[in-house]
């Protein structure tokens, strides 16, 4: 096999695009190729520490955010989950 | 098309009618749909909160001026993904807005702290052309012909560009890929 179709092999692999048949074969095909074997370990492992890195968490105060900043340029959003008590704005009772 | 999948897509043919027949309120039930990925793209891609805030505000805003070109026909986030990203670009362009989240906050031990650090600098640091597919498919798992058309390329570019990120994001890592 070219060394170029193993790269593209290896390509698939790290991203988990490979059949398991396909996968079998590379792998031991890495099992006497140092180069190859590097290859396959640590592109798999970088896409493992990518999937690894937490999602950014879109916080109530976030959301709430975003919307008033929609209302302030003039739109009506209106979604159906209401703001917090906390973020809330109380009008003074009139007396 | 699983029961979810189903009830998302009717919900999203029902607030994209209710748009283009001019109701406003209808932005609301796609923001509450999808404001969330894309507060997350636009996070990862922007790199702070305050600024992925601005951004998904001014996304739906544009959803709203130019609801005359929706379609419902699937390919609304999509739609919706390339203008965050178009938006993200004027950003980065503008500000050059690359260093890592002043804000970000991890949890889990100091080993693994650190080295989640280390991955999401080096994922800033990679130019956009690199980071825009890892984004959109190593993190928000969008499928590649989904990515392909909101990066407005061809599947076997994205991929192309995709499995040079990695290799970037790897070589970036450098000593780190050492030790496992």
């Amino acid at each position: 096999m070219s060394h170029d179709l193993y790269m593209k092999l290896v390509d698939l692999y790290a991203g988990g695009e490979l059949p398991k048949e396909l996968e079998d074969e590379l792998k031991a095909a890495s099992i006497g190729d140092k180069e190859l074997s590097h290859e396959m370990a640590t592109l798999r492992h970088t896409v493992d520490l990518l999937h690894s890195i937490p999602e950014p968490e879109f916080t109530e105060e976030s959301f709430q955010r975003v919307l008033m900043s929609l209302y302030a340029r003039g739109v009506e959003a209106d979604p159906k989950i209401t703001a917090p008590a906390h973020m809330q704005l109380y009008l003074p009772i009139a007396g | 098309m699983p029961n979810d999948a189903l009830q998302d897509s009717l919900a999203e043919k029902r607030w994209l009618n209710a748009l283009a027949q001019g109701d406003p309120a209808a932005l609301g039930g796609l923001y509450e749909m999808y404001g969330e990925r894309i507060f997350r793209y636009t996070y990862r891609m922007l790199g702070n909160r305050t600024d992925a805030e601005d951004a998904t505000a001014e996304t739906f805003l544009r959803v709203l001026r130019r609801s005359a070109e929706l379609r419902a026909d699937g390919a609304f986030r999509t739609w919706l993904f390339r203008i965050a990203r178009n938006l993200c670009i004027d950003k980065l362009r503008q500000h050059k807005l690359m260093e890592l989240p002043a804000d970000a906050q991890y949890s889990g031990g100091e080993e693994k702290t650190t080295l989640r650090v280390t991955v999401q600098q080096a994922l800033a640091d990679l130019p956009v052309e690199y980071r825009d597919p890892l984004v959109l498919c190593d993190l928000e798992d969008l499928p590649a012909r989904e990515a392909a058309e909101v990066l407005q390329i061809s599947v076997p570019a994205l991929k192309s560009r995709l499995y040079r990120g990695r290799r970037a994001l790897r070589d970036k890592l450098g000593g780190m890929m050492e030790k496992k």
